[in-house]
């Protein structure tokens, strides 16, 4: 396992998970739960946490890649993510363009200048 | 005495923050990269759909099994940095069995031909059910391995596939490449900021003991 490296996660709309599924970082057999979830307009907030959960949890995901309106919809989940590994990115959807003052990390980077700091 | 030191963590400070600049200035050219590549790779999509058909680019055509074809190597370094390196598997390595299921396949079809033909003598026949059920017992293990999940992904999408999807594959080839750096890069920011936090607690902490030691002096 130590050789083998770690898997990409990813949890996005159905063309998300498609480009990158077809890049390779797909795994489904049956032993193991998927490393990807399409999310479709049915999928429930607690589907999402659960699977964002598991992926936390399992030792074998280096890199958690998630659309950030679904990020949106569990943003406490991701807020409570303190560990370096697995590193959780925020990619945009074709209907939700990035944005920058959203994202987890750039928050918490921006969060540290206060009126303190400057004096 | 204290006055040196308060220089010293004044530039340490201007130091780290330039750094701190200097990641989230290339954090955001990433980002834009990685963004434009994303819609690239969408747009190709949305062509092979336009040219395949709807229901031909969609989750319906995901394979029952995959194996992953890209790993990353994730490790944390002393400084509390991590780092990651995307790795590509090679599929050249499944050609052993494939030899030997192609070499399996050839005394399975001998049998196949020995049953239609006509019966000679009682002997001869049984000598053919031997040596059948000989065969029978290398074959069946092998017969299983039909699918190879470690296959290029563009092949669930059949077998003549549109220039656009391979460009899609292509474009989010690289969004996982650069996945790996802006990771990194997402790390290396969060401890510099937490470096920047301790500094100027420090810078602060120093500032109180330099001001109440000048006081002292001007009190004496």
């Amino acid at each position: 396992m130590a050789g083998r490296g770690k898997l990409i996660a990813v949890i996005g709309d159905e063309d998300t998970c498609t480009g990158f599924l077809l890049g390779g970082i797909g795994e489904l057999n049956k032993n193991r739960k998927p490393n990807f979830l399409v999310v479709e307009k049915d999928t429930s907030i607690t589907e999402i946490e659960e699977t964002f959960k598991s992926f936390l949890a399992r030792n074998d995901i280096g890199i958690i890649l998630i659309n950030q309106f679904i990020a949106e919809m569990i943003r406490h989940a991701i807020d409570a993510h303190m560990q370096s590994i697995p590193a959780v990115l925020e990619i945009p959807s074709k209907e939700h363009p990035y944005d920058a003052s959203k994202d987890s990390i750039l928050r918490r980077a921006k969060g540290m200048f206060s009126a303190d700091d400057f004096r | 005495m204290g006055v040196p030191e308060l220089e010293e963590s004044f530039l340490s400070l201007d130091a780290k923050l330039l750094r701190f600049m200097d990641q989230l200035e290339l954090l955001e050219e990433k980002r834009a990269t990685l963004n434009s590549l994303i819609e690239q790779g969408w747009f190709s999509l949305s062509k092979a759909r336009y040219s395949m058909g709807n229901k031909q680019v969609s989750a319906l055509q995901y394979a029952s099994e995959i194996e992953p074809l890209v790993c990353v190597h994730a490790r944390t370094l002393d400084n509390g940095e991590a780092e990651f390196c995307i790795e590509r598997v090679t599929q050249s390595k499944e050609s052993g069995k494939d030899e030997r299921s192609i070499e399996d396949i050839g005394p399975q079809e001998e049998g196949v031909r020995r049953r239609n033909k006509p019966k000679k003598d009682i002997k001869e026949k049984q000598e053919d059910d031997i040596a059948r059920s000989k065969k029978a017992t290398e074959v069946t293990p092998v017969k299983k391995n039909d699918q190879n999940p470690q296959q290029d992904p563009l092949k669930w999408f059949g077998i003549l596939v549109p220039q656009s999807l391979k460009q899609a594959q292509s474009s989010f080839k690289q969004v996982i490449e650069l996945s790996a750096e802006i990771a990194a890069l997402q790390i290396a920011i969060l401890n510099t900021r937490q470096e920047l936090k301790n500094s100027m607690k420090d810078k602060h902490a120093l500032q109180k003991k330099t001001s109440t030691a000048q006081v002292d002096k001007v009190a004496d």
